[in-house]
């Protein structure tokens, strides 16, 4: 499938972007529009999109790192899923676009000495994010499951919101009727389009660095051959896990996967009279009411998944399985005190990660699991299953009293989908991985731009910050480029290495 | 904003007319001419003796009941001859006990023997006073209880709240109207004499305050609270409905050491600056020793006081401000000098 094999195993760029995801892939179309020599290789497969079904176990088989079951250990363990392909996380994630919170940017700059991070700057970009995502509420109906913690937060009285997408949607179409504008549909064949190339199913091992520079890469392809690719300057994209990972691997040993932040969420499945299932798509509404601490939302909810859901308690959840259609799965996230430890160990392909929640965490996630339950009786839910074990049954509010007394953190089914901060942005001294433009400390030419470098967990769904930082961040790169030497790039550029579909 | 309001019933009921509470009620309730009968409810002559100087001034509107409403043949009592124009105050309650079944008892079995004839009675409006307790605390001390929370008892008390309040949006699906007010920790007038403890501890600088004191409390001056019960029992929309009655915002509870110390000095009372800094494990022992005591039936007053010290227990009262047209009026600083002057008026020693 890939443009490049093994029979080349020697290969250069200008720029050797790894990782194809929110961070890579704008970097990539900014840089190659710039006229730079842009080489991005990505570990995951090209998957069109539309040729498997959204949310389904199959996309988790084929465009999820380890099939979507990778765990952070603690007590309790939290499972957390990662993107791999092409597009990455964009590829497969719920598509709801936040703006970068101006809050939050406000307090990064401040508390992390981020030089001209500015909030108004970064809405600019933002503004130009929603235009080539096309980012857009639904024009007709959404799905049932997404009616109801609509519904529920209504009733209580609790803010709530429809949030866009990152979709096109005919006119007057319905929620299931958006196409995703994920990275293989807009900012790749973009950067395609300027003459960037691309290598998948291809995975970097380390660099190898010279004194505080990186001189190439070490890849290795699917087949299981090896290569090298040399470089001017490298841009790591490889997520908050992947990226902090390849630097350690590479012998850089700064700030580095010390400080991962997470959302951590637990669930419940709730079941209703009518059949409000949805396998192929995830809610649209969140409820805000409790945010930043605490956001309620829907998930994937295929039939494959209602069932490990209610695997928490087997016995007492087991015979609703049969009546998926009429049962749907939603979460309670939290921002988080806790901090994780991305570890890479010699000898093992994937980092160790550790996550330790708070006491604080811990009380949030319970309450945030009862709330929710609370929402779910005031949408009319006939039976609440949360996701713990032994947990009860919820059917009226003293059952929400058992199970707040049965919940224990250590029980429940803690996971995770957004990653960052294992590389965090900034200038202070010794608390901070990479520069405020992302050039990784006492290195002269290795970047990350990813979810890495945001310097918390931002409260809401990060893709939109991540792409706003990284477009902001691949200027800065290309302009203060354009004020050293313009070394003309290799002769590599006749290598038709771009993904061929 | 215009809030529907019934006039006064011609029958008042008040439980618990001796308690912290029930003797502010009575004041407020005698001082109104437009209610025409009183009847009250008090567990023994000694607590009969104690609201008699206020129902004297009610003369011939008054009428006492002795007993305890964890007898159905006192409620009955209560209940004769009421008639359909009637509201019924429950204030009566019991918070910390002998023994543990005692709660029990008086909060919840009592509780469903007051709706249970107050149905039967067909009265207009029962107002039901709950706590915070059924909730627990707070997450994290940004939170704050929003108007309807998932019931997450707090020990033994919270438990029998929660079920008190059960079976009162139960009496209301059986055709009772009903509503609720949840007051937070209370303070002024009438308070009991073990309430002067939390004086004395200010004085001396011995107010415990845990991990920093960054926790908030929610509280209310008794005669907000009478304002937000009195609301509930009057505005016809409340029914079915739980309504948190507090001051007009939280306190951190640095804050509320500050000003008790301000309000103090201000009385002319020596304070000694300081408080009694404890770290969070003190208050985390303290609550699992109070679990531990209450699992056996008993029950220790300080330990309990001093376990829920470590947490935040903060509630929004916007509900109650728009479908009530509650205002409360006295802030903490006004409302504890107010408290210093009547206990030294009644002769506590502070």
């Amino acid at each position: 499938m890939s443009g490049l094999t093994a029979s080349m195993p020697r290969l250069d760029a200008e720029v050797l972007i790894i990782g194809s995801g929110a961070g890579g892939a704008t970097t990539a179309a900014l840089l190659a529009e710039a006229g730079i020599d842009v080489l991005i290789v990505e570990e995951g497969p090209w998957v069109d999109q539309g040729s498997v079904t959204p949310f389904s176990l199959e996309q988790m088989d084929q465009q999820y790192r380890a099939g979507g079951v990778t765990v952070a250990l603690g007590l309790p363990s939290i499972a957390y899923t990662e993107g791999r392909c092409a597009g990455g996380g964009t590829e497969v994630n719920s598509g709801l676009y936040f703006r970068p919170p101006v809050d939050v940017i406000e307090r990064w700059s401040a508390q992390h000495r981020i030089r001209d991070l500015d909030p108004d700057a970064l809405s600019v970009i933002a503004a130009e994010i929603e235009q080539a995502l096309t980012v857009s509420t639904v024009p007709g109906r959404t799905t049932p499951a997404s009616e109801i913690l609509r519904d529920g937060a209504a009733a209580l009285g609790w803010q709530h919101n429809e949030i866009p997408r990152w979709m096109a949607y005919p006119p007057g179409g319905d929620a299931v009727t958006g196409k995703r504008q994920s990275m293989t549909r807009t900012f790749l064949p973009r950067a395609f389009a300027a003459g960037a190339r691309m290598i998948v199913d291809c995975r970097v091992d380390r660099l190898h660095m010279a004194g505080g520079t990186g001189r190439s890469a070490a890849v290795t392809f699917a087949d299981g051959s090896t290569g090298v690719i040399t470089f001017r300057d490298v841009i790591v994209c490889g997520g908050a896990i992947q990226s902090p990972a390849l630097l350690q691997r590479s012998g850089i040993h700064g700030y580095i996967g010390r400080t991962l932040a997470v959302h951590p969420t637990v669930k419940l499945s709730a079941r209703f009279r009518d059949e409000v299932n949805v396998p192929d798509d995830v809610p649209v509404h969140q409820v805000k009411e409790f945010a930043p601490d605490l956001s309620f939302g829907g998930s994937a909810s295929h039939p494959g998944l209602v069932a490990l859901a209610l695997t928490d308690h087997w016995k007492a959840f087991s015979k609703s399985v049969v009546q998926w259609r009429q049962i749907a799965i939603y979460y309670a996230a939290i921002t988080s005190e806790g901090r994780g430890w991305v570890r890479a160990i010699p000898g093992l392909r994937d980092p160790l990660v550790t996550y330790r929640l708070s006491h604080r965490d811990r009380q949030l996630l319970r309450s945030g699991l009862a709330r929710l339950t609370l929402l779910m009786l005031e949408a009319d839910a006939e039976e609440v299953y949360p996701s713990f074990r032994g947990a009860p049954i919820v059917r009226n509010r003293a059952d929400i009293a058992s199970m707040q007394q049965a919940f224990a953190v250590s029980k429940a089914s803690v996971m995770t989908v957004h990653l960052c901060s294992s590389v965090p942005m900034g200038e202070l001294p010794g608390r901070s991985g990479a520069d405020s433009f992302g050039r990784v400390h006492g290195t002269s030419n290795v970047f990350v731009n990813d979810a890495s470098l945001l310097p918390t967990a931002p409260g809401v769904n990060p893709q939109a910050t991540v792409m706003a930082i990284a477009i902001r961040n691949a200027r800065h790169f290309i302009s203060s480029r354009s004020t050293t030497d313009t070394r003309s790039t290799t002769d590599t550029r006749n290598i038709k290495g771009h993904h061929e579909r | 904003m215009s809030v529907d309001r019934w006039p006064a019933p011609s029958t008042t009921v008040v439980t618990g007319a001796a308690g912290w509470l029930g003797q502010a009620l009575l004041h407020r309730l005698v001082a109104d001419p437009a209610r025409q009968r009183i009847r009250v409810l008090v567990r023994d002559n000694t607590e009969a003796d104690a609201v008699k100087p206020v129902l004297d001034a009610a003369e011939a509107r008054s009428q006492v009941v002795v007993g305890d409403i964890a007898n159905p043949r006192t409620v009955d009592q209560l209940f004769d001859g009421v008639g359909a124009d009637c509201d019924v105050l429950h204030t009566a309650g019991v918070i910390h006990p002998q023994r543990i079944q005692h709660l029990f008892d008086v909060n919840t079995t009592g509780t469903e023997h007051m709706v249970t004839a107050a149905a039967k009675a067909g009265v207009r409006r029962f107002t039901h006073v709950s706590s915070n307790s059924p909730f627990g605390t707070n997450p994290h001390p940004d939170d704050v209880f929003r108007a309807d929370e998932p019931y997450h008892p707090y020990m033994a008390y919270g438990r029998s709240k929660m079920q008190g309040e059960l079976a009162v949006f139960a009496a209301v699906e059986g055709g009772l109207d009903a509503s609720i007010v949840r007051p937070p920790w209370f303070y002024g007038p009438f308070q009991p004499p073990r309430q002067t403890t939390f004086f004395r501890m200010v004085r001396n600088g011995k107010f415990p305050v845990i991990a920093g004191g960054h926790q908030r409390r929610s509280m209310v001056y008794v005669d907000n609270l009478v304002d937000g019960l009195l609301l509930a029992e009057l505005t016809p929309q409340a029914r079915g409905k739980g309504y948190w009655i507090a001051d007009a915002k939280p306190y951190l509870v640095t804050e509320i050491v500050d000003t008790v110390g301000r309000a103090l000095r201000d009385e002319g009372f020596s304070v000694k600056d300081g408080a009694l800094r404890l770290p969070a494990l003190a208050a985390r022992v303290a609550e699992v020793a109070d679990g531990l005591i209450q699992g056996t039936g008993r029950y220790q007053q300080q330990l309990h006081v001093l376990g829920e010290m470590g947490h935040t227990i903060a509630c929004d009262i916007a509900l109650a401000r728009v479908e009530l047209g509650y205002d409360p009026t006295v802030d903490l600083y006004e409302g504890m000098r107010r408290s210093i002057r009547w206990c030294v008026e009644n002769g506590l020693e502070l």
